[in-house]
């Protein structure tokens, strides 16, 4: 029993981990530019497949694909906001929100064009296999993709602390005005803001198709992003690492456990005898939940509001 | 005066269409049927998003629970009863939803739809003693004071009456005192609340209004597809919906129903040029590529939306026809 736990507690922190990342990305658009980007789940999308393109189609060693597809999502970022976003600044904040929608349905147009419908294997670049801690077995693709993730974040953390352009950045996402008057370009701060969310969000993505396969269904991941990134606080990325990892723990556990406990009693019960994917709206119970509770979250700051 | 006149044109333009309902062929009809339809459905969010300014991505789910509830109380023998009963029943599911979403703003009043659109879906399929799960619910035609609407014909007679009379409560709504007051909290809550105005009851007043116009949309729906069917009531129906007020041009009403025209009938034309072209296997992927293109064009270069393209081709032909007639005046008087 306490080994099933373990295991499913693992998987639940991989997920997590992928959450985090997904999360942290939006948490950076907005904080650069106050844009509610739900277009984060096709720049994942878009990764996983252009990592494909050049693994697969062009023969390149997954590494080096992996690298080109983080890269190539970073600049369709970038080409995002100067295409679309900054045309639309000053716009209401329902018409912005609808272009980033607008833009997830494009993405997962050309990619259901492209590839269609079905599932596709992706190669593992960690191989097969694992290391078994205990009596606990944990396979490399987990292990990894955990890993990534701590590693991307704290990348990130390391990035907004101790150097310059994290520096700007930081300084953009706390009073524009001021950042204006210092001679710092919005403008440019926002579409870096972009390149690194986009990547993120690309690598995201990658490990998304390792643990599950390659699918148009990944671009999901950025709608369940958003009660992550409410759950930690809007501004807050460290608060939606913590909250990426938290709910990807609570959805393995509702799957793997909840979910049978609570069949077996609607059926004694009731008629009713499935509740099928339990673990997927349970993101949503949980934010409104949090909405309701502490609506900045377990680590944002209020907002004040001014005339 | 002003008033009158769109009443009348209102009027005019209902008995245009329900007359020409009696010579158009049965997919000519269905078109009508779902553009009347998901004009009632616009209207409802036109109340929320355009007057009282929340975004909601939950209105699918409300249409949902009108189709679900008028199916229901249809199948039960409802007669006219079912239209008021889905009505009803998208209201109190929009004040279930909107209780906790009240002292929520902006982003996280749209997250918390967002949340109630997903339980919603989820619900749909797994209530199966109501809902009959994922098999759909089958829906019998609806019967007005005995008189069964079991042709195209007659779903699509109602659902312009229908539409007609959701106009007419939008626009009485809009001259009122609670439709001024939901402008005046859109444009800012503090001034609001400054006023002396219940900011909490008059969000909850738009989201129950829109419910229960979404809910009578959906019973709509039920009625002319005989079939609810959870599928249909998913997040991209409820995206179709914001696009359609946006595309239309935010805060009007006959923006609202001009994006229900356009929203309904482009992905429809596309699919027959896709078809004409050969390309039926590919038509679902252009659709959504030219879809989402379409919304994202609208942003930028026509923000306020197709209301604008079609005012300014008003005018313009206005000032063509005035320029016309004075200079036939002119002609005359040199003569």
């Amino acid at each position: 029993m306490m080994v099933a736990i373990a295991d499913i507690g693992i998987s639940g922190l991989a997920i997590g981990s992928v959450y985090a990342l997904i999360a942290v990305g939006i948490v950076v658009i907005y904080n650069a530019s106050g844009v509610v980007n739900f277009a984060q789940g096709a720049y994942a999308m878009a990764g996983a497949y252009a990592t494909d393109l050049f693994a697969g189609t062009l023969g390149l060693p997954i590494w080096v694909a992996i690298l080109l597809g983080v890269l190539v999502l970073g600049l369709l970022g970038l080409l995002t906001e100067l295409l679309i976003l900054r045309p639309m600044s000053g716009a209401p904040v329902v018409a912005v929100m609808m272009a980033t929608l607008g833009i997830l349905i494009i993405f997962r147009g050309v990619v259901l064009l492209a590839w269609g419908p079905d599932a596709r294997p992706f190669p593992s670049p960690f191989g097969l296999g694992g290391v078994h801690v205990g009596s606990i077995y944990v396979s490399y693709t987990y292990l990894a993709a955990a890993l990534a993730s701590v590693i991307a974040a704290g990348f990130l953390l390391v990035f907004y602390r101790f150097t310059t352009l994290g520096l700007l950045q930081r300084c953009v996402a706390d009073n524009p005005r001021a950042a204006v008057a210092l001679g710092i370009s919005i403008d440019r701060q926002v579409g870096t803001a972009w390149f690194l969310s986009c990547a993120l969000a690309g690598f995201g993505g990658v490990l998304m198709a390792v643990l599950g396969g390659l699918h148009e269904s990944i671009s999901h991941i950025g709608l369940v992003a958003f009660p992550v990134v409410i759950f930690g606080g809007l501004t807050s990325a460290g608060g939606a690492v913590v909250a990426g990892l938290l709910l990807g723990l609570l959805e393995a556990l509702t799957g793997g456990i909840l979910v049978t406990v609570f069949e077996r009693w609607l059926r004694l019960h009731t008629s009713i005898y499935s509740v099928g994917a339990l673990q997927q709206v349970l993101p949503y119970l949980a934010l409104i939940f949090v909405l309701l509770v502490r609506p900045q979250g377990l680590f944002g700051r209020a907002q004040r509001e001014r005339l | 005066m002003r008033k009158r006149q769109i009443f009348l044109l209102a009027l005019l333009f209902a008995v245009l269409a329900i007359a020409s309902c009696f010579w158009l062929d049965r997919f000519q009809l269905l078109l009508v049927q779902s553009v009347a339809t998901a004009g009632v459905a616009a209207l409802a969010l036109h109340v929320l998003t355009g007057m009282a300014g929340q975004i909601s991505f939950s209105h699918a789910g409300l249409i949902g629970i009108g189709a679900y509830a008028g199916g229901i109380l249809g199948n039960a023998g409802g007669d006219i009863l079912s239209l008021v009963g889905a009505g009803v029943a998208g209201a109190v599911a929009a004040a279930l939803i909107g209780w906790p979403a009240l002292r929520l703003r902006g982003l996280y009043f749209a997250m918390a739809t967002l949340a109630a659109q997903f339980l919603l879906e989820y619900l749909f399929k797994h209530l199966e003693p109501i809902t009959h799960g994922a098999s759909g619910l089958l829906v019998r035609p609806l019967t007005i004071f005995g008189y069964p609407l079991a042709s195209d014909r007659s779903v699509a007679l109602l659902s312009i009456v229908l539409l007609l009379m959701s106009w007419l409560v939008c626009s009485a709504i809009a001259g009122s005192h609670l439709g001024r007051c939901f402008i005046v909290v859109r444009e800012s809550e503090i001034v609001a609340r400054g006023m002396g105005i219940n900011v909490a009851r008059t969000k909850l007043a738009a989201f129950v209004i829109s419910g229960s116009l979404a809910g009578i949309a959906g019973a709509v729906f039920a009625f002319a597809s005989r079939l609810a069917h959870p599928e249909t009531f998913s997040l991209s129906m409820s995206i179709d919906y914001v696009a359609m007020i946006i595309v239309g041009g935010l805060g009007s009403a006959g923006g609202a129903l001009l994006g229900a025209g356009f929203v309904t009938i482009a992905p429809e034309s596309l699919q027959r040029v896709g078809e004409a072209l050969n390309l039926s296997d590919r038509v679902f992927a252009i659709r959504e590529i030219v879809f989402g293109a379409l919304i994202i064009l609208f942003l930028i270069f026509e923000p306020s939306g197709l209301r604008a393209i079609v005012h300014r081709l008003g005018s313009r032909g206005l000032q063509f026809s005035r320029e016309m007639s004075s200079k036939i005046k002119r002609r005359k008087l040199v003569r």
